[in-house]
């Protein structure tokens, strides 16, 4: 696709999400503040799976390490959203650290089961630590105070407040991973997926690499977790279980991995699927999973990728 | 026969019952283009594997301009200056021609951790690919994908791969494997000049003998892990232990 188009189409869409946020009504922009959260989540997950090839299992653990640091942080600390989302991006960037330095040894099937396992010890201790994280209850009751930033307090209570909020961390977020795509440390990521031995032998330290791209999604993780406990006010252990490690997988899978806006796409389709299905039945994750199915199967390459594929064999001459 | 680059020491390598490097002791000078030769499963790969760090050694030691090496891990290595290329394509396959060839060059020039700056705007990286793309002949293809080539242009840039890391010393392991004669005289005629600029020391195992008697000063003959001749081309043609194992049906 030619760049103009590319630009074109992203200040639409930016366009689009400040008009949702200046005209809809609370269900809307909740979701739409849940999709953002999600892309996130799903956006530096892909960095991981897409680019550099390593199918996690243990993401939920840094998605809830965020969630846990700034409810943490709220309660006994500080409320200043700013400093708990600090606290738990930065949590979750050094316990992605500490486990991505055990787990980049190995690669495929071995990687993926160790950071099933470290995933499944983080939701233990989760449960268990009662006295810090409330157990099953969970912790709640996090407030959306104002940003305080010395003389001007910037208020994120309401909902579109929030909406804006979130958004802003959806932008940059967008904004710097797509820098990493383009970046050298992208492209040897890219290589490391294509063929890590070439990749040792470019003079590369492939593990080395791996950690760092393991780290960084294990940071935007936590990003997209503090911010999903602003929103619902509550942290619940369930953030933490491996269950919830398939989400990002699914909704990469289903915009696309090797693309770049895929996990954003998938992230519409998830959670507006979701949201239509469960108000017609109650069985809605079978129904749920058939269409997965669809998708997986029927595009090839997920909706982004065939549908640029598409594009392109199309404006051949 | 002047400086020496690689030293290898009592090296063993054994798989089981296979012995492919018995007590091995040699050294590798620099400028000297060296063929290394012998019948299949006589350990010429499992060498090259050795020296450049993808096997760990049994016994022994290997040092590279003076310092051991033995256990060092790949990447120190190619950085040290020891390159190699692969018997097999094996290239960045879904990537461009560029691409492949700006992953080495920005492990050379310790530019590959940054991850804001987009590599269109390194210039010295792309001035650096763009050099290596023309001495191979391959500038035209730079945007394409590697995969997409014929198989003998990704042997091309299998090699320049390697070249990109600017090697003081490049084990290339059969490069003109499914070369058509056009490649493989260009190819040639790389190793030769970059040779001559005395900047690459080159150390090739292959197969087809005019090519290792037309383009090396020195060759090894192995067999079965052992050395069984070693020195200019005149020599080992006339050594009667490599003709009786190897030479024999081609030469005599």
């Amino acid at each position: 696709m030619n760049q103009y188009w590319k630009y074109f189409l992203m200040l639409g869409c930016l366009g689009a999400l400040v008009g949702i946020g200046f005209v809809s009504g609370p269900f809307v922009l909740y979701l739409a503040t849940r999709i953002m959260i999600l892309s996130i989540f799903a956006l530096g997950y892909n960095l991981l799976l897409g680019r550099t090839g390593l199918l996690s299992f243990g993401h939920a653990a840094f998605f809830a390490t965020g969630a846990y640091g700034l409810a943490i942080t709220s309660i006994h600390i500080s409320a200043h959203p700013l400093l708990g989302i600090l606290i738990g991006v930065a949590a979750a960037a050094l316990l992605s650290l500490c486990i991505g330095f055990f787990c980049v040894r190995h690669t495929e099937i071995y990687f993926a089961m160790l950071t099933l396992a470290f995933g499944m010890m983080v939701f233990a201790l989760i449960w268990n630590l009662r006295s810090i994280t409330g157990g099953d209850d969970g912790l709640y009751g996090i407030s959306r105070t104002a940003i305080s930033l010395g003389i001007v307090k910037i208020p994120i209570r309401k909902d579109y407040q929030f909406y804006f909020f979130v958004l802003l961390f959806f932008v940059t977020s967008v904004f710097l991973i797509h820098r990493i795509y383009s970046s050298p440390f992208g492209l040897v990521l890219a290589g490391i997926r294509e063929n890590h031995i070439r990749a040792e032998f470019a003079g590369l330290s492939v593990k080395a690499y791996r950690l760092g791209v393991f780290t960084v999604s294990g940071a935007f993780a936590g990003l997209a977790g503090s911010l999903s406990a602003l929103l619902e006010s509550n942290v619940a252990p369930f953030s933490a279980h491996w269950t919830h490690s398939a989400e990002p997988v699914l909704v990469s899978l289903i915009g696309g991995l090797q693309t770049f806006s895929g996990p954003v796409v998938g992230s519409v389709i998830f959670v507006a699927l979701r949201e239509v299905l469960q108000r017609f039945t109650y069985n809605w994750m079978l129904w749920f999973g058939v269409l997965l199915l669809g998708i997986i199967i029927g595009f090839r390459g997920g909706v982004v990728g065939s549908i640029s594929e598409a594009f392109r064999r199309y404006s051949r001459p | 026969m002047g400086e020496s680059l690689l030293d290898v020491r009592m090296l063993n390598k054994a798989f089981g019952t296979v012995v492919t490097a018995k007590d091995l002791n040699f050294s590798l000078y620099r400028g000297i283009i060296t063929s290394i030769i012998g019948p299949n499963g006589a350990g010429k790969s499992t060498l090259i594997n050795v020296l450049t760090g993808l096997l760990a050694a049994d016994s022994g030691e290997i040092w590279f301009q003076g310092r051991e090496i033995t256990n060092e891990p790949i990447h120190r290595r190619v950085k040290q200056g020891l390159g190699r290329s692969f018997q097999v394509v094996n290239v960045f396959g879904n990537l461009t021609l560029f691409e492949n060839l700006a992953i080495p060059v920005l492990a050379l020039r310790r530019r590959a951790k940054g991850m804001i700056k987009s590599i269109a705007r390194l210039k010295e990286v792309r001035e650096d690919v763009e050099m290596v793309l023309t001495q191979v002949g391959l500038l035209d293809e730079a945007y394409m994908i590697a995969r997409s080539l014929s198989h003998g242009d990704q042997r091309l840039l299998e090699v320049a791969i390697a070249l990109a890391a600017k090697p003081r010393l490049l084990f290339l392991d059969e490069p003109t494997a499914g070369m058509n004669p056009v490649e493989r005289s260009r190819i040639l005629e790389t190793i030769r000049q970059l040779s001559q600029t005395g900047k690459v020391t080159f150390v090739i195992v292959e197969h087809d003998m005019d090519i290792v008697f037309s383009l090396s000063d020195r060759v090894i003959a192995l067999h079965r892990g052992k050395i069984i001749g070693d020195g200019s081309p005149e020599q080992i043609k006339m050594n009667p232990q490599v003709r009786e194992v190897y030479l024999g049906e081609e030469v005599a």
